[in-house]
């Protein structure tokens, strides 16, 4: 077995972790020392700083909550510290998270007397950039060398794509319930393809919304009902919490379950026994709000992509929750469709992320650092493939190659025909797999006169079976301007890896020396242009103190952007004038939230709530009250979680700065709609202004581009669909001033333009001898200085102040 | 979508393709790309041979598998001008496109 590959996965829960490892045939999980295939995410640390983990450590939950941690992977990127008193001293999440990634490498080395250094683990669709980054860190910590990131519903889908035998054609749902969100993937497969068609999600639903709801009810029973917002309240509530999720199990096989707490909670100095009774009828009643409210966002996803329910294929069910019987029969009977069976909800993910683990190449096992024996050989060729027949791809280092190369599979029923190798080495040729099992092909070298010579590697192991394409990127990524706008860099959807550059222009000087002087690049993702309403996930800052030479407002900077397969980013700027790089991205974090903070923010959405549902009422718009409505029970769910702030919940208060950031953007989206005639009008006059422009000036490509756009606009326009519309408005009056900036006039213009506002600009003297030069250059008609002329009096233009800290205090444009 | 990026031309592939044909050239030309191979650097279109990348590679590849998109590339190069294996002169040369189009924020 030493010769065959190891592909690990590793599936990093909120409340459970669990690996699986990939030999390239068979899928299998890995068992922890207590024989479980699952590993609570709890970390307790006791007063020696020993580390305990799993199990074990979750049986400390109750006995010593303030030592023990559990769920810090919503903490994941926000660089807040855990305490542990008995310690004296605090961990990171990430370090948290690490101590449970080396428990299992340490399962896997048990079981398979394997120390691996390469794996794939797994992180929620919807993760924040700061969070993929922590959780690599994590990884790092924990010992592994390479580590790749793969969205979850994706794992599960491979995981449960990879069992189907053949034909499982058709659409598949794959319903992913985890401890704290929800995933509904629609995929398809089709010729051994596996692909994402759509996706839609809560991040705020999971099964610990389930726990709660049941801890309010036993809460609301008790003698002394105690508060979430009062941080006294948290010990009586944690093991009123622990007890509720006892009984929530109890009660997917039985029909009653007591509730009995061995010690009293003591409530406001009192002492409150628990012994309450709690039966399956009140469980389903207190839980299917929740579930309902996953099997709408299913039905979201349906109809938005024309499937009705009960046209699924296959519907699998993924994550803890979902063991519930009462989960399966609601979800099954809404969506009329059956559940596929034989997939463990538990270990689903980490089994997929084991497959693509070897899909990527990503063998598990160290490198032998032997010395390699034999002529060296780079080779391409897929580690997974579903065609029969891939290419292989390879190239001979060094001068004088050989002249022959023929792949033999190691069953010895097929070997390649002789490939001739180019004078430069390289060398062009496929091989047959067969289906659903791992090929070894030994490569056999041969010179000219025919003699055999040794080379490394001399074989090569591929996979047949089912492969996702390049992963997508889940949210657009871009730069936040001084002006509060955003630069796409890449679009959601992006098959990643992925990078692009584009040239700014620093608004400010960065002064050579001086600490003070940060010109600051803020990296946002979002779905929307005003860069206020992105998240902020990094800011890559060029300092004064950092800097070899002055770089003086308007130089040139160069700013590209990167990401891997797993999402991980990496920024770079070059700034030309002083010919120097800078790759720092800092500030990865996701911000903090304070509870004041998103109390102000709570009662500003709600009063343009308000706003919006009057005039949306007034106008009898229905879609967006619908929207709105929505929007209200995301409000009212927010608030309980700044309720629980209050009382020092930091995951709380990190759940509700994330819904409010998505309230803001959606209201924004029904804001649009409110202007909607306005735009609309706007939009008109942008598609007559373009048309003639670009008409007269444009070339035929300018042309081509602005059918495409204005076809765009059309379905737009039909779609209702304010923000796509809005998005080729400005498409059109790009192409439109393009074509325009051709022509003489559009210089003169422009100049005239910018010398009207020659007493705002920043540099006075400067901007006053420009515009001389500029006249000068009119009466000449020298386009090409005026066209210096006015490139240069924009430079100077100020940025609007209010702008610009919308715009993340960004210093470029 | 210009037509020197029809993922069709990216990947020297007629518009009949099949799925894996697809799959399987893009595999084949992202190893080239990769080990630097000569042959793999450029591709030809009706305006003259293109650099071909590996991210452009990826880009026609995820822009194939989705069938929407697929269909509009197959409509444009099934009307395109037949290809060129030479640059064309100066004038038309198509760094300037590419340009405009990164100038307007079209994707590569």
């Amino acid at each position: 077995m030493a010769d065959s590959p190891l592909y690990v996965g590793i599936d990093l829960g909120t409340t459970n972790s669990a690996a699986a490892v990939f030999d390239g045939e068979r899928v299998s999980v890995v068992r922890n020392a207590q024989g479980a295939t699952v590993t609570p995410s709890v970390v307790r640390l006791d007063k020696q700083a020993r580390v305990t983990v799993g199990t074990r450590a979750r049986r400390f939950i109750e006995q010593d909550a303030a030592n023990t941690a559990a769920e810090f992977k919503r903490l994941m990127g926000t660089g807040k510290a855990i305490d542990f008193p008995a310690a004296n001293t605090t961990r990171k999440p990430e370090e948290l998270s690490a101590e449970v990634l080396k428990a299992l490498r340490q399962d896997i080395t048990d079981q398979l007397g394997i120390a691996v250094e390469r794996a794939v683990i797994s992180v929620p669709a919807l993760f924040e950039l700061p969070q993929s980054a922590a959780t690599s860190e994590a990884a790092r910590l924990a010992g592994f060398q390479r580590v790749e990131l793969l969205q979850e519903p994706i794992a599960s889908a491979l995981a449960a794509g990879w069992r189907a035998d053949g034909d499982g054609a058709g659409t598949w749902l794959v319903f992913d319930l985890g401890g704290g969100t929800f995933d509904a993937s629609l995929l398809e497969t089709r010729d051994g393809l596996l692909r994402v068609v759509g996706h839609d999600g809560d991040n705020f639903l999971g099964g610990r919304d389930f726990d709660w709801a049941i801890t309010e009810h036993l809460a609301s029973r008790l003698a002394v009902v105690p508060q979430r917002n009062n941080p006294a309240h948290t010990p009586a509530l944690r093991a009123l919490r622990l007890a509720a999720e006892d009984a929530k199990i109890e009660l997917s096989r039985g029909d009653k379950a007591q509730v009995t707490l061995a010690q009293p909670l003591s409530i406001d100095g009192r002492e409150v026994d628990v012994d309450l009774e709690l039966d399956r009828v009140t469980v389903e009643r207190l839980c299917a709000p929740l579930i309902d409210r996953s099997i709408d966002v299913c039905l979201r996803l349906l109809a938005a992509h024309g499937l009705a329910p009960g046209r699924l294929a296959r519907l699998v069910l993924v994550g803890g929750p979902t063991v519930m019987p009462m989960v399966r029969a609601r979800v099954a009977a809404r969506l009329e469709s059956s559940i596929a069976e034989g997939h463990d909800p538990m270990t689903l993910v980490a089994q997929g992320a084991a497959l693509y683990a070897a899909t990527a190449g990503l063998d598990g096992r160290a490198q032998s650092s032997a010395a390699p024996t034999g002529r060296q050989v780079w080779l391409q060729y897929p580690a997974v493939s579903a065609d029969l027949t891939p290419h292989v791809v390879g190239k001979f280092v060094g001068a004088d190659p050989p002249a022959k190369v023929k792949l033999v599979r190691n069953d010895g029923a097929w070997s390649s025909g002789e490939a001739t190798v180019g004078p430069d080495g390289s060398f062009l040729t496929s091989v047959t797999l067969l289906p659903r099992r791992a090929c070894t092909f030994e490569l056999e070298a041969r010179t000219v006169t025919g003699e055999r010579i040794a080379v490394s590697p001399p074989a090569l192991t591929i996979v047949q079976g089912l492969t996702i394409g390049d992963p997508p990127l889940s949210r657009t990524l871009g730069v936040a301007l001084a002006s509060g706008h955003v630069q796409v860099y890449l679009e959601r959807g992006a098959p990643l890896p992925a990078r692009r550059t584009f040239t700014h222009h620093t608004i400010e000087t960065i002064a050579k020396g001086s600490s003070d002087s940060v010109l600051r690049i803020p990296i946002v993702q979002g779905e929307l242009a005003q860069a206020h309403l992105c998240r902020l996930v990094g800011t890559l800052d060029i300092g004064g103190d950092a800097v070899i030479d002055t770089v003086p407002t308007g130089s040139a900077v160069e700013v590209t952007i990167e990401l891997d397969r797993g999402g991980r980013l990496a920024a770079r700027a070059l700034v030309p004038a002083i010919g120097q790089v800078f790759e720092h991205v800092a500030h990865l974090l996701v911000p903090d939230a304070a509870p004041e903070a998103l109390d102000a923010s709570l009662r500003d959405l709600r009063r343009q709530l308000m706003d919006l549902r009057t005039h949306a009422f007034r106008h009898g718009l229905a879609q967006v009250i619908e929207k709105l409505d929505r929007l209200e029970t995301r409000l009212s769910e927010a608030e309980r979680d700044i309720d629980a702030s209050h009382g020092g919940d930091a995951d709380a208060a990190q759940r509700a700065r994330r819904a409010l950031l998505d309230v803001d953007a959606t209201m924004a989206e029904a804001d649009l709609a409110r202007k909607w005639p306005e735009l609309d009008d706007a939009a008109r006059h942008a598609a007559i202004t373009a048309s003639s422009t670009v008409g007269m000036h444009g070339t035929d490509a300018e042309r081509a581009l602005l059918q495409e756009v204005l076809s765009a606009m059309e379905k737009a326009r039909r779609d209702k669909d304010a923000p796509e519309l809005e998005r080729q408005m400005r498409l059109a009056s790009r192409l439109s001033s393009a074509a325009f900036n051709r022509t003489s006039e559009a210089w003169e213009y422009y100049f005239e333009d910018a010398a009207s506002e020659v007493s705002t600009m920043r540099d006075l003297p400067r901007a006053q001898k420009l515009v001389v030069d500029g006249r000068s250059a009119v009466e000449r008609g020298d386009t090409d200085e005026l066209r210096r002329v006015v490139k240069a009096l924009w430079q100077l233009l100020p940025e609007d102040s209010e702008a610009r800290k919308k715009g993340f205090d960004s210093g470029v444009r | 979508m210009s037509i020197v990026d029809n993922p069709f031309f990216v990947l020297g592939l007629s518009p009949d393709a099949s799925r894996i044909e697809i799959e399987r050239e893009a595999q084949k030309l992202l190893g080239m790309l990769e080990l630097a191979f000569e042959g793999a650097q450029s591709y030809d279109t009706p305006l003259g041979p293109q650099p071909r990348t590996a991210e452009a590679v990826r880009a026609a590849v995820a822009a194939l598998r989705d069938p929407y998109r697929r269909l509009i590339a197959e409509l444009w190069v099934r009307n395109a001008p037949p290809i060129r294996r030479t640059a064309p002169p100066a004038a038309h040369r198509a760094p300037v496109l590419t340009g405009l189009r990164r100038a307007l924020g079209w994707r590569p």
